[in-house]
């Protein structure tokens, strides 16, 4: 089953006829920004789907289109196979929105009870579901009776995450769920989205953070300026071919470093040892053939393939490139 | 209704602990109390004037309430965008304006309870602490003409005011459950109409503030009180431009645009004079059954006119809100 479809969504914006912008009054009559122009996405059942570009890319306007929060200007998308709003849908979804802010005079239990009663949970599963997604996300034992106002950034987080999975949903959308935490807060936010794929549940999740984006997702999509630049699993979208070689020797002649260093795309000579990266095959035979005739010693050899971030500033930078030959 | 009342909870909650209407409550108790004290001055009737300067406080400051901490409440969820997390949530966007409503509504009526229980406080005590009925209390008269006092008339004298303060902040709970002295008699009407009134300025503030930022929803909110409290005297001040002029067709220039003016105000804005039984209550007839009570009939008229309004002004208020992009 599709989870989530849109065909050719699009949003455009029309500015307000007269805005305040740094204590100036600006006219800005009939301007409009297009924030999303046709996009078309899949999103299967039970995967793990990253919704990735640069900042300005209209990942947050396409998540808030499907949310329900801000309507389209064309083009369509349908949630589990019914249209956007029905309510039926709208309750086997959580959805923890970018910078998250709420109610800081309510207490952390509080809190969750309110959503619980948004979805219409009875109260006895509410009070199951809440001990249950405090433990789940792995706040202090304190943090249920602390107004919400005492939370750190990472605590907030965490509560938000909750917040969206107090309903046992089906599908969770998460905006940016990384942003603003910590390196271990950030592998804990990839576990719990890990765990949740092992319960069965779709996660659809845009970030700007590659490198956890593809250590996690089955697929993703790019946008930049409102445009998908490419879909697809990550097997797919990155090339399989070996992209260059990092070679770490110690030991080495003079003579034969110098060799190597004229072939090399870097040649860094720290104090015990050197970094050489190479593109050919036959580069890396020879350094090794020389390491084995001079005794000396090969710290390490690592084939690099292209990396998602590296797949990604291409694509954006390709898409990019036309429009601002076209601006000069 | 479980999700309206949620959010109408959730919106107490939030408005309880705006400190707002802390200061709002205290400044209209100091009110209340004030005009205990300065109705010694008064040489007619001191509980009249403490009748209307207590109704009318409990009003006006009921209005505040609406405006200072409604405009806020739809503009908040915006602003910090909580809402976000509200209308992905399985509820219609007119369930979220209802819990808004009635959340604020709550708040003032509780207000209002608070700020009558010491409202007919201040009148029992009043009444009970009159020169003659303290003097017959620590006094005992012996022989016609000499008295005597009971115990230390010091003490007696605050024992007997203590007392009476217990008893008149007991009496004030209970007179907004139903229990009544011809002195406060029919007071918990006028409380009541006015709370209506207030209701409508609710739903506008709530009206307003689905669109607008709170500085222009609160102005926008005055003005229609004030336009509301007084469109029964600007339309009968248009009628006498028309009468003066001999008909409504010899009206000219300015007279015709201010004749306009009060007949499209007059049509508009509510009407929220009709809400208003202060004079009634305080200054009006004697009840013809009971002596000593004064007569203030249910309106239902008025009753149906300010619920069906509400609901309009509600459905206008969702309807605007469900088409509204949350940036």
């Amino acid at each position: 089953m599709k989870i989530i479809e849109t065909v050719n969504l699009s949003k455009v914006y029309t500015h307000d006829f007269i805005d305040v912008e740094h204590g100036r009054l600006k006219f800005n009559f009939f301007r409009r920004t297009v924030a999303l122009d046709k996009l078309n996405l899949e999103v299967r059942e039970g995967e793990i789907f990253g919704l990735l570009g640069p900042n300005g890319a209209g990942k947050s306007t396409t998540i808030k289109i499907l949310m329900g929060i801000i309507f389209p200007t064309g083009g369509s998308a349908r949630i589990m196979e019914r249209p956007l709003g029905d309510k039926s849908v709208k309750a086997k979804i959580g959805f923890l929105p970018e910078n998250p802010a709420f109610y800081d005079y309510l207490k952390g239990e509080e809190f969750l009870d309110y959503y619980g009663q948004l979805y219409g949970m009875p109260r006895a599963l509410r009070r199951k579901r809440i001990e249950e997604m405090f433990e789940l996300v792995g706040l202090p034992p304190h943090a249920p009776n602390l107004p919400l106002k005492g939370y750190s950034k990472g605590m907030l987080q965490r509560i938000g995450l909750a917040q969206a999975l107090i309903n046992d949903p089906a599908l969770v959308v998460l905006d940016e769920p990384q942003s603003g935490l910590d390196p271990l807060g950030r592998k804990e936010i990839r576990d719990i989205i890990l765990r949740l794929k092992d319960q069965g549940k779709t996660v659809f999740f845009s970030s700007h953070i590659l490198s956890d984006a593809e250590l996690i997702c089955d697929r993703v999509a790019i946008v930049n300026r409102g445009r998908l630049v490419a879909m697809g699993e990550l097997s797919h979208l990155l090339s399989p071919k070996i992209k260059d070689y990092e070679l770490v020797v110690s030991g080495l002649s003079r003579e034969s470093l110098d060799i190597l260093e004229k072939h090399a795309r870097k040649f860094i000579e720290r104090e015990r040892d050197v970094l050489i990266i190479l593109d050919k095959e036959d580069l890396v035979k020879e350094a090794l053939r020389r390491i084995v005739a001079e005794n000396a010693t090969l710290v390490s050899l690592t084939p690099r393939k292209e990396t998602l971030e590296e797949y990604f500033i291409r694509e954006v930078a390709r898409t990019n490139a036309p429009r601002e030959e076209v601006h000069a | 209704m479980s999700k309206v009342l949620a959010i109408a909870l959730n919106t107490f909650k939030e408005a309880v602990r705006n400190k707002v209407l802390y200061f709002l409550l205290i400044f209209a108790l100091l009110i209340m109390g004030f005009s205990g004290v300065i109705s010694d001055l008064s040489i007619a009737a001191p509980e009249k004037l403490i009748k209307d300067l207590g109704l009318a406080a409990i009003d006006f400051f009921g209005f505040l309430i609406a405006v200072f901490v409604g405009v806020y409440l739809v503009y908040t969820e915006l602003d910090k965008k909580t809402i976000y997390t509200i209308v992905s949530k399985p509820i219609d966007r007119y369930q979220f304006i209802l819990g808004k409503f009635f959340g604020l509504l709550i708040t003032i009526y509780v207000n209002m309870l608070i700020m009558s229980v010491f409202f007919f406080a201040v009148l029992y005590f009043r009444d009970a602490t009159d020169f003659d009925k303290v003097m017959k209390a620590i006094y005992r008269e012996v022989s016609p003409g000499h008295y005597e006092p009971i115990g230390n008339p010091q003490i007696q004298y605050y024992l007997y005011h203590f007392k009476q303060l217990a008893l008149a902040i007991g009496k004030g709970v209970a007179t907004i459950f139903g229990y009544w002295e011809p002195m406060t008699h029919h007071l918990m009407r006028v409380i009541w109409m006015s709370g209506l009134g207030l209701a409508i300025i609710t739903s506008f503030a709530i009206l307003y503030s689905t669109f607008s930022t709170p500085t222009l929803s609160a102005v926008f909110t005055f003005l229609t009180w004030i336009i509301g409290n007084l469109c029964e005297d600007i339309l009968r001040y248009a009628e006498k431009l028309a009468q003066k002029a001999g008909g409504v067709a010899n009206l000219a220039g300015p007279d015709l645009m201010k004749y306009w003016f009060a007949q499209i105000a007059m049509h508009i804005v509510p009407n929220l004079a009709l809400f208003d039984k202060r004079t009634e209550a305080v200054y009006g007839p004697w009840d013809v059954s009971t002596p000593n009570i004064h007569s203030v009939p249910i309106d239902w008229v008025s009753v149906v006119y300010g619920l069906v309004y509400v609901a309009g002004i509600l459905c206008l208020a969702s309807m605007i809100f469900n088409r509204r992009n949350f940036k």
